[in-house]
């Protein structure tokens, strides 16, 4: 499109109604590192003891920030490795193999977007409590995992759809079996969906607030996002400083990832959500 | 191997997960729905007692007076078991010689059988001790914890109370889960059922319609914008999406409280610094709308933006060269083409919207007072976390298996509308 | 080796696609499985080679009864129209994954792709990808794919269609001269009858699941056996009026041709002309008026419309002096007609 003193009309139009998000930006970053005074926007300033968090707990009976960083990493890598493999191996059959009802397979598949948390928490927490898995990483992981399925599946079936066929006929007629033909040819064709669900399931576990929250609430068992809502909760003076600091630091691989995939997670949430 | 048999293995992890973690919770749900399952009824059924802050309430249950009565002050009786007792904490001999003279007899008052051991020829002395030796021949059932049924019927067949009362003092004590519709009868008679629908409706109709407008400006805008200027308000606008919620919310927390930047920015105009978040239901269902809207319109911007690159730019060049403005541009060629990104948009939002509480939760928990409390919130609070403490699991399942019901239909409506048959092509390679 | 089709039968759910197909493919044969979309020579293609199973009828490569054997066991090499070559592995690694498959050593899998890239002559190209080659190359990766196990069949699925027109000249002849070469079954599915009547040594005409007519390319065009046939096979078509066989031949409008001597019939019927056998050289007897002249290098195909409303093309060496609207009155060669009844049977 040619430039038109127009869409300096449009610019200012966007840029206020960005506003609100672009100032909670920069007074995110800006706050975490600064004091402020309180009735003024100016930084004033540096001041890290906001990041008192990482050397010492901020108040007793808090598990150590260290601990929840790593139960939130090993709940949120084991999710997305779960959820990948565990994709990449439904996604295919139900995209290429022949078997007895895939339609309803992939009917249900499309139902089960139907069943969001809440319609399944409740069974879900007294199911946790009966499998003895109530408050621990492994049950949270479990249905984490679970969840995060039919979205999965839905991403690799979609890959699979886009590899010619005659690329597995091919195998075939090379006279490789069909497990060897989805593992040695058909695979390295999807490696840029697998990457994306990687990335999007990892992206989601490290996120994820509600499971943490109803089934594994003992203090062991924490993660960032749980951590950072209890201190939110039992501070009363509302600590915006450090508040900010903690949720810099969980943010961290979040806009690690963002800005390394920026591009391939807009497509993949573009195109993803379809159907 | 045959692909058949490949099938099912490749499928069956998925399978299982999916079975247990969502087929076996959605039936679950139907089945606690019809319970009174909660926190004090536990879930894994229970036992039988009654307990003295029942007593009040059995009248209401048809037990007769009488036998509330003697529930409440029986009593005690000489029996071998409590002869036992007494000879092995105070003596054999006096054990022996209350047994002799007056093994079955019963008395309602504790002063009685204390008055009969201090008149036995080898008495207990001491008033304390008394008290305790009458203890062991209580034999009321009163506190008492039966774990079977039968066994809280004989008990209460040795009380000597009436057996028409039976049944209903059996239903009174039990203390775990039963089966019931009450449940759907409170959410029809509940006040709050209506209110939290219609709370459900409005919070769903005004962010949907704040995603699609919002989302679509934000697309169309952008594809007007020279590439870098339009990359850096999606970036802007796409961060929010997968920002953590936790933190997300806490963003909008600080620009809205009264501590936060709008009451820093309008103290500097005299106004008193107020929580502009919670202030008011007005406020508060605002300050939601916008927190899911800005989302939501990140995620519209992304489908949307994409469905217009798919407009072949010959298309666009040969409106410009008929001469059409840009309104006219997005007028008729670019908005007829959004219809079914659109339609696919308000569906699918509508779905999540319905069912999704999480940021809600976060920022105002429903309040002020149970101003933006949701269907989803409140299935959640009833059955998962309440300032009461007791937990509903049952009432929760019954709102929880509404949205189950509603999900189910819509998904079956979008199954029809986006063309399932599509799906179902064969695979290619017969074997 | 020799390759038999009998009494083949394909069904998808309830519609039968192909019913009661017979096919001998003699050995060392190439044979063309022509025909129009939707005519079932793709099926019968999957169905020799394993990819779709028979619901009826038996496939035997020479005594052995292959009807129910997997397609990995089967000895089929498979050239697709799109080559289907693996994206994500080289020249060399394509060729040699149906050996590798075999589990055998990699200095017998080097030699092996060395001969076959030293056949399809691409041996200079063994280290690059897929992507980096030309279509004629990528064309002959797939040939050498095909034939690296030596297999009894090689099936070639519309191998030309993707080529432009230049590189399907030359890869027509290169696909012929390795099947020479190496004297393998081989069978081409195409819809191209330029290619299966340049390439092969007989062809299969099929239409709606049946083999209308099997025959050697130029018996074909010849002696067609069918209506169907006459006008699937020739470029420019041939032309059909419609006649009434008495003393002559009388195509109304007091137009009228000479009866070919073996032509027996008598009342209406359709004759078809080759442009080749209609034109000035053949003396007079159609009058008429030039609506179309197509010159095309070598030679001009002209449209004459003629005075009964009938339109029938010739094609001349370029450089006749026709011109648009021109009248004409030209001959045409009546032993070469064809007659056929109004069912479409050869008369």
């Amino acid at each position: 499109m040619n430039t038109n003193s127009r869409i300096w009309h449009l610019v200012v139009i966007l840029a206020i109604f960005s506003a609100p998000l672009l100032i909670m930006y920069v007074f995110q970053v800006m706050d975490s590192f600064t004091e402020r005074r309180p009735d003024s926007l100016w930084p004033g300033e540096l001041d890290l003891s906001n990041w008192r968090f990482l050397w010492e707990k901020i108040d007793s009976g808090r598990p150590s920030i260290w601990v929840v960083t790593f139960n939130t990493f090993v709940f949120a890598t084991t999710t997305a490795v779960a959820v990948t493999s565990l994709s990449t191996m439904a996604g295919y059959a139900l995209s290429r193999l022949n078997m007895p009802g895939r339609p309803y397979f992939l009917g249900g598949l499309i139902m089960l977007h139907a069943f969001p948390t809440i319609t399944l928490i409740i069974a879900i927490f007294i199911i946790l409590q009966f499998l003895g898995l109530f408050d621990s990483l492994l049950g949270i992981i479990f249905v984490k995992a679970a969840l995060e399925l039919p979205f999965g599946i839905w991403i690799m079936k979609g890959f699979y759809d886009t590899v010619p066929w005659e690329i597995e006929m091919a195998g075939v007629q090379d006279g490789a079996s069909r497990v060897r033909v989805w593992w040695e040819l058909v695979l390295p064709q999807v490696k840029p969906g697998l990457a994306a669900l990687l990335i999007i399931s990892f992206l989601s576990g490290w996120s994820e607030f509600v499971l943490p929250l109803v089934l594994a609430p003992g203090s062991s068992t924490q993660v960032l996002a749980t951590y950072m809502n209890a201190v939110i909760q039992d501070d009363a003076t509302a600590d915006f400083g450090l508040f900010k600091a903690i949720g810099m630091f969980y943010s961290i691989p979040v806009i690690v990832i963002y800005l390394l995939f920026q591009k391939q997670l807009m497509n993949i949430y573009g195109g993803g959500t379809k159907g | 191997m045959t692909s058949r048999f490949l099938g099912i293995t490749f499928l069956s992890p998925a399978l299982v997960s999916v079975i247990l973690f969502f087929l076996l919770p959605v039936l679950l749900t139907v089945v606690f729905a019809f319970t009174n399952m909660s926190t004090s009824t536990g879930i894994m059924g229970g036992d039988y007692r009654i307990i003295k802050d029942q007593l009040r309430s059995l009248p209401d249950a048809g037990v007769s007076n009488e036998s509330i009565e003697q529930l409440e002050t029986a009593g005690f009786q000489i029996t071998e078991t409590g002869l036992a007792a007494l000879a092995r904490n105070f003596s054999a001999d006096t054990a022996e010689e209350l047994g002799r003279n007056y093994m079955g007899e019963t008395f309602t008052a504790r002063r009685d059988l204390e008055r009969v051991l201090r008149g036995l020829d080898d008495p207990i002395r001491k008033t304390r001790d008394r008290k305790a030796a009458a203890d062991l021949f209580a034999v009321t059932i009163m506190g008492e914890r039966y774990d079977s049924e039968a066994s809280f019927r004989t008990a209460l067949a040795s009380t000597g109370i009436d057996t028409a009362d039976h049944d209903a003092l059996v239903n009174v004590a039990y203390t775990g889960w039963t089966w019931t519709t009450d449940n759907f009868r409170l959410l029809l008679e509940l006040p709050s059922t209506l209110r939290y629908a219609m709370n459900t409706a409005f919070y769903v109709v005004c962010t949907l319609l704040f995603n699609i407008t919002f989302g679509l400006f934000l697309a169309i805008s952008t594809f007007y914008l020279p590439a870098k200027l339009a990359n850096t308000f999606r970036a802007v606008w796409f961060l929010p999406r997968i920002l953590p919620p936790v933190l997300y919310v806490l963003m909008w927390s600080w620009f809205t409280w009264d501590n936060g930047f709008i009451a820093t920015v309008t103290g500097w105009f005299g106004v008193p610094p107020q929580n502009w978040m919670m202030q008011t239901s007005t406020h508060a269902w605002t300050v939601v709308v916008l927190i899911n809207g800005f989302v939501g319109a990140s995620l519209g911007m992304i489908l949307f933006s994409s469905a217009i690159k798919a407009i072949p730019t010959s298309m666009l060049y040969a409106s410009e060269v008929d001469g059409a403005n840009r309104w006219q541009q997005v007028r008729f060629i670019i908005l007829p083409q959004m219809r079914w990104p659109i339609l696919f948009m308000t569906s699918y939002q509508t779905l999540s919207l319905l069912t999704s509480f999480e940021y809600i939760l976060l920022a105002t928990d429903g309040g002020p007072g149970r101003g933006t409390e949701v269907w989803a919130l409140a299935a959640y609070h009833t059955a998962l976390n309440n300032y009461g403490g007791n937990l509903q699991y049952g009432l929760g399942a019954a709102y929880a298996l509404v949205l189950v019901v509603i999900g189910i239909a819509l998904s079956a409506l979008y199954l029809r509308f986006f063309n399932f048959k599509e799906l179902l092509i064969k695979p290619r390679i017969e074997q | 080796m020799e390759l038999k089709l009998n009494k083949f039968t394909k069904r998808f759910g309830d519609t039968t696609v192909i019913k009661d197909m017979d096919l001998t493919v003699a050995s060392g044969e190439m044979l063309a499985l022509l025909g129009p979309s939707g005519c079932g020579k793709s099926t019968t293609l999957f169905a020799i080679c394993g990819i779709h199973k028979m619901s009826g009828g038996t496939l035997h490569f020479g005594e052995r009864d292959v009807t129910t054997v997997p397609a990995q066991q089967r000895s089929v090499g498979v050239v697709f129209q799109n080559y289907a070559l693996y994206p994500h592995m080289t020249v060399e690694q394509n060729i040699g994954f149906p050996l590798k498959v075999q589990k055998l050593s990699k200095s017998v899998i080097k030699a092996e792709v060395a001969r076959l890239a030293e056949l399809v002559q691409i041996g200079d190209l063994l280290n690059r990808r897929p992507a980096q080659l030309s279509g004629g190359q990528q064309q002959r990766v797939a040939l050498a794919r095909a034939m690296i196990r030596k297999p009894d069949v090689l099936l070639l699925d519309e191998p030309l269609a993707n080529l432009d027109a230049k590189l399907r000249l030359e890869m027509r002849s290169e696909i012929r001269r390795i099947q020479r070469e190496t004297g393998i079954t081989a069978i081409l599915v195409t819809h191209d009858q330029v290619e299966a009547m340049s390439m092969c040594d007989r062809i299969a005409l099929m239409k709606e699941g049946k083999i209308v007519q099997l025959d050697k390319p130029e018996n074909m065009y010849a002696n067609p056996g069918t209506q169907f046939v006459a006008g699937f096979l020739g470029n420019p078509p041939i032309s059909f009026l419609p006649a009434t066989a008495g003393e002559t031949l009388s195509l109304g409008g007091n137009q009228t041709l000479a009866r070919p001597s073996t032509l027996d019939a008598q009342g209406d019927i359709v004759i078809g002309i080759r442009p080749e056998h209609f034109g000035p050289q053949h003396g007079t007897g159609l009058e008429g008026e030039v609506i179309f002249v197509e010159p095309q290098g070598r030679e001009d195909l002209i449209d004459v419309r003629l005075d009964n409303g009938g339109a029938i093309c010739a094609i001349l060496p370029s450089g006749e002096p026709v011109k648009l609207g021109q009248r004409v009155n030209w001959g045409v060669a009546s032993e070469r007609i064809l007659a056929f009844a109004n069912d479409g049977s050869r008369l």
